[in-house]
């Protein structure tokens, strides 16, 4: 019955008056009538061109671009006018830093804990690099290049080396930093700080700096050497971190800290213009913890993979009394 | 030290594609006869194969989540974080959109949320999930610690690309039929929503009431008096 009158259903009960044709209306408001077919079917065709189609870009093509398979991304190509890339990529690479740092140093357990003055902190301070063959090759190597390298004074470098780059990063000079630290270092220090705001004071050095190790390698030919020297620093520093919105997430502003650190800093002697960065530092395993940030996280559950659980009470074959049942 | 970095793609057409992305220095494992050398760092230069699209649609509303504050003194009120978000060109009238933006405004993101799930309007599916995208970013990026902790300070929508068609009427009369797209705005602030987001629908305090009622009495005039 379609066009029916949509009056309200006590008017229905005064215009019918009780009668059938009233009972008729009240099962016909139970009834939901379809309002999307046209009643003339055979323009169908004609009605739908009335309308002419248009295609919209898709502007979340970038969710599924993942899922596509290759032959699916060709075709799209193919649909943009786009060539196909080269079968290969021939591009001009420079290798001005090592990826690692090369038979690392490893430094005696208990390093630093120990008072200078004290009996067990004097033989701690008395490890000299001289004694150490590999290291003294790897000097003289190193003397090639540079006549007039010496530990001692290198130390010295080293450190004014660590609070110039330590000083670019807090001012967020990224040209600065370049020259003072290497590809390696640079978003080890960097990424984390990008959003934030850091206050750092260097305070006194407790104990003059100390060349402990040095390596020399090459890379790809005989004559591309680099070398790597780690250099102890004992010193007392002021570190603060604070997040985009200018809130304290580790250290203080006032609290000193005392710090132990064992710094690699590489050069690429074959490079005329090469210069001695920070690499890399080196922790180890028995250095305690420090303080932790004021972040917190949610702990993940360990995933535990569950076995597929045989229901007893209902068996997954029919039984003779449940084929009775049915 | 330069040198001619030839790959020979072997892999699947699939990967060409993405190495098409623009190349900044990464480590990639170089197979030599060095053992040492593991993992290298070398700079590569950029190669464009694909055509340059510039960007399209708004660009300055993500602005707003790099700009870092300054440290607060230690006797200060701690600053509330805040992220904000966008999705460009929904396929949506934005007049339609603006029911939904503005249902949410001022509601806790868990309310906001609960309500778009039943809410009969496509829109809702696509706010819902900019809500989602919103407060995941805030908990990785921006340091908010509690995910719930947020609520709707500023949603809005606006206008995005708008293509026109043609469609016939009787008569040989011409109609133009406008395919919608829109904007959607939303920046999540830390903290519980305020009591009143909406001034004018606040209940005003005696105070408010009685001061506006003497100045109401203090306004009246005889008229052609002196």
């Amino acid at each position: 019955m379609p066009g029916m009158l949509n009056m309200p259903q006590d008017i229905a009960s005064v215009i019918f008056e009780n009668s059938i044709v009233e009972f008729v209306y009240n099962i016909y408001l139970m009834v939901r009538e379809r309002h999307t077919k046209h009643w003339a079917p055979a323009f169908k065709k004609l009605r739908r061109l009335k309308v002419q189609k248009v295609k919209l870009p898709n502007f979340r093509e970038e969710d599924t671009m993942s899922e596509l398979t290759p032959d699916q991304i060709r075709s799209r190509m193919k649909e943009q006018g786009i060539l196909p890339p080269r079968s290969w990529m021939e591009r001009p690479i420079t290798i001005s830093a090592t990826g690692a740092v090369f038979e690392p140093y490893i430094p005696p357990e208990g390093d630093g804990k120990l008072s200078s003055l004290t009996l067990g902190g004097a033989k701690q301070s008395m490890e000299f690099l001289s004694k150490k063959s590999k290291s003294m090759l790897a000097v003289r190597k190193i003397r090639s290049f540079e006549d007039n390298f010496s530990p001692s004074t290198f130390a010295e470098e080293a450190q004014d080396i660590y609070i110039k780059a330590h000083k670019a990063l807090v001012e967020k000079d990224y040209d600065t930093l370049h020259q003072c630290v290497t590809e390696l270092c640079f978003p080890l220090m960097t990424e984390d700080l990008k959003m934030c705001t850091t206050r750092w004071q260097f305070l006194k050095s407790l104990e003059p700096p100390r060349v402990v190790h040095a390596r020399c390698t090459d890379i790809i030919n005989k004559e591309n050497i680099f070398s790597q020297v780690t250099v102890r620093f004992h010193t007392q520093q002021t570190l603060a971190v604070y997040d985009r919105f200018g809130r304290l997430i580790y250290g203080s502003e006032v609290v000193a800290k005392d710090v132990v650190e064992y710094v690699v800093f590489e050069k690429h002697l074959a490079n005329s213009y090469g210069l001695w960065r920070i690499h890399e530092k080196i922790i180890p395993d028995w250095m305690p913890a420090r303080e932790p940030g004021r972040k917190t996280y949610i702990q993940q559950k360990p995933v535990v993979e569950s076995e597929p659980v045989a229901d007893t009470a209902v068996p997954a074959t029919p039984t003779e009394q449940s084929a009775a049942v049915a | 030290m330069e040198i001619l970095l030839r790959q020979f793609q072997t892999k699947s057409f699939l990967s060409i594609c993405k190495c098409l992305e623009p190349a900044y220095s990464h480590a990639t494992s170089w197979t030599s006869g060095n053992a040492m050398l593991g993992k290298t760092l070398f700079h590569t230069s950029n190669t464009v194969a694909m055509p340059y699209n510039p960007p399209k649609g708004p660009r300055k509303w993500p602005i707003y989540n790099k700009k870092i504050f300054a440290p607060q003194l230690p006797g200060e009120e701690r600053r509330p974080a805040y992220v904000c978000h966008m999705r460009t060109n929904i396929k949506y009238s934005p007049f339609k959109m603006w029911y939904v933006a503005s249902m949410i405004r001022g509601m806790s993101v868990d309310e906001a949320i609960k309500q778009l799930s039943f809410v009969n309007k496509q829109g809702a599916v696509h706010v819902k999930e900019v809500l989602l995208e919103a407060q995941k970013l805030a908990v990785e990026k921006h340091n908010v610690e509690f995910k719930s902790n947020l609520w709707v300070a500023e949603s809005f929508a606006t206008k995005g690309l708008v293509m026109k068609g043609i469609r016939r009427h009787a008569k040989g009369r011409v109609g133009l039929v406008h395919y919608f797209h829109c904007h959607y705005f939303v920046r999540l602030e830390e903290g519980s929503p305020p009591a009143h987001f909406f001034f004018e629908t606040a209940p005003k305090t005696t105070k408010t009431l009685l001061s506006e009622w003497v100045d109401e009495m203090r306004q009246r005039r005889i008229p052609g008096s002196l």
